[in-house]
């Protein structure tokens, strides 16, 4: 019953996200106007500072997440945290790749280490690439809870790490988000908005595919041994 | 603090020196792995330039950063081989308590390898006098170690049950280890030989506090859980 509501959902966010990611390829591609100083590379923009803001939140979430399994030990919290860290850090990577990408298009260089959101997204797949070698390293409550205190430690690294690396060194990066709002044209605004939602989509997505695997996972391992049990127990046996 | 958990503090801690005093494993160990990793990094990058005074800090606190990992590791190693641990887990202690404790030991080890590496990284990677930098340095090794205490004592306890413990630490640790690095390194470079600019120590030291404040906050909320079994 559940099973068949989880899955009608995950069909649902996944259309809305495929159909949000075609539209945010088109509208950023095609309707959105060239950038005037940067020209075509700086539609890059639009799917690395989306993805950017969503493995924030993914963390944000597995912080959350690790909270709530400390204080009710629901498992399914574990499995949230666990997973949002995981997404987290492949959008993480993607991140560092476009960015890596932008950097050589713009500054004519692979790597900057004066940028410093760059060297905070390596910093930040440092910190949760530790969180998959601890939770490998232990076993049963222990390593769901020891990956929850991880979790929430880690999630406070990040904005420490981001203005050690900002106080370090000089800011040579294009400033868009300022305090008095976004530095651009709402022509270019309104596709950012919908790439960033699409963004957040796929992770939702990822997010409920991976969930329902796991519990169709656990369910047929415990179909499968109530199987065995009962040829063990068959008088033909 | 209650009186009595004060109590227990200072038997946990008193317990921990005392050990560390008569045996001497881990300072001096801990000592001379921080003098080869400053011939390690004259070597790497010293002979590379004419002047090493603004690699200093850098040296000094990718040195301290290293050593501390080695510190770190060594923490829990009395608890483990004795099998004390079992009898501090049923003794009741709160497990605060215990956690304190251990990362007042961090601190106090860091301190004691300090003392010595500063002054040498001074002799070592400094031109001039630095003798009147010294109380400025140590101001920013105690709001450093403080981070560092905290942090080594979560990720120790975390790593003793786990398999292969050397190796999940150093890579538990370091990360977010770093800020630390960074704003140690800045307030030493800032202060450090003939530069003195106070406006960027001030930066760097109140960075530092504020990364002890928010660690302080972080473990206060899941030290209690880290021995929960």
């Amino acid at each position: 019953m559940t099973d068949s509501r989880s899955g009608r959902l995950l069909v649902v966010t996944g259309t809305a996200t495929a159909a949000l990611t075609a539209l945010a390829v088109f509208g950023v591609f095609f309707v959105a106007p060239e950038d005037a100083d940067q020209g075509i590379i700086q539609k890059i923009f639009y799917f690395h500072v989306a993805i950017a803001i969503a493995s924030l939140v993914a963390f944000a979430v597995a912080c959350i997440s690790g909270v709530l399994y400390l204080r009710t030990r629901r498992e399914r919290h574990d499995e949230v945290s666990s997973i949002s860290i995981g997404i987290g850090l492949l959008f993480s990577g993607l991140v560092l790749v476009t960015g890596t990408i932008w950097a050589k298009a713009s500054w004519g260089t692979w790597w900057v280490w004066g940028d410093p959101r760059l060297v905070t997204f390596l910093i930040v797949i440092l910190l949760y690439a530790a969180y998959f070698v601890l939770r490998s390293r232990a076993e049963g409550e222990r390593q769901r809870r020891y990956s929850a205190i991880y979790a929430i430690a880690a999630f406070a690294s990040v904005p420490l790490s981001f203005y050690s690396v900002r106080i370090a060194q000089s800011f040579v990066h294009p400033v868009v988000f300022t305090q008095s709002g976004a530095n651009m044209p709402d022509s270019m605004l309104v596709w950012f908005v919908v790439s960033q939602i699409a963004a957040f989509g796929l992770y939702l997505t990822m997010l409920q595919l991976e969930l329902v695997q796991r519990r169709t996972e656990k369910r047929l391992r415990t179909l499968k041994t109530r199987v065995e049990r009962l040829v063990a127990e068959s008088p033909g046996a | 603090m209650s009186p009595r958990s004060l109590r227990q503090f200072r038997a946990l801690l008193v317990k921990d020196l005392r050990l560390e005093l008569r045996t001497r494993d881990t300072a001096i160990a801990m000592l001379l792995f921080s003098v080869i990793s400053m011939v390690i990094f004259q070597f790497a990058v010293g002979t590379r330039t004419e002047e090493t005074t603004p690699f200093a800090g850098g040296i000094l606190w990718a040195t301290i950063a290293l050593t501390a990992v080695l510190g770190v590791s060594r923490v829990y190693v009395p608890e483990r081989e004795q099998r004390v641990l079992d009898g501090l887990l049923i003794a009741p202690v709160p497990r605060m308590v215990l956690m304190t404790s251990k990362a007042v030991a961090i601190v106090l080890y860091l301190l004691a390898v300090e003392i010595i590496a500063v002054p040498l990284v001074g002799i070592f990677f400094v031109e001039g006098s630095f003798a009147q930098d010294l109380p400025l340095i140590l101001l920013t090794c105690l709001l450093a170690n403080t981070g560092i205490g905290i942090l080594g004592s979560l990720f120790a306890s975390m790593a003793l049950f786990s398999r292969a413990r050397e190796v999940v630490l150093p890579v538990l640790f370091l990360p977010s280890l770093l800020p630390v690095v960074i704003a140690a390194a800045g307030a030493t470079h800032s202060v450090f030989g003939v530069s003195n600019d106070m406006a960027e120590y001030r930066g760097f030291s109140l960075f530092l506090a504020v990364y002890a404040v928010i660690f302080g906050l972080v473990a206060y909320a899941t030290y209690p859980f880290v021995f929960d079994d």
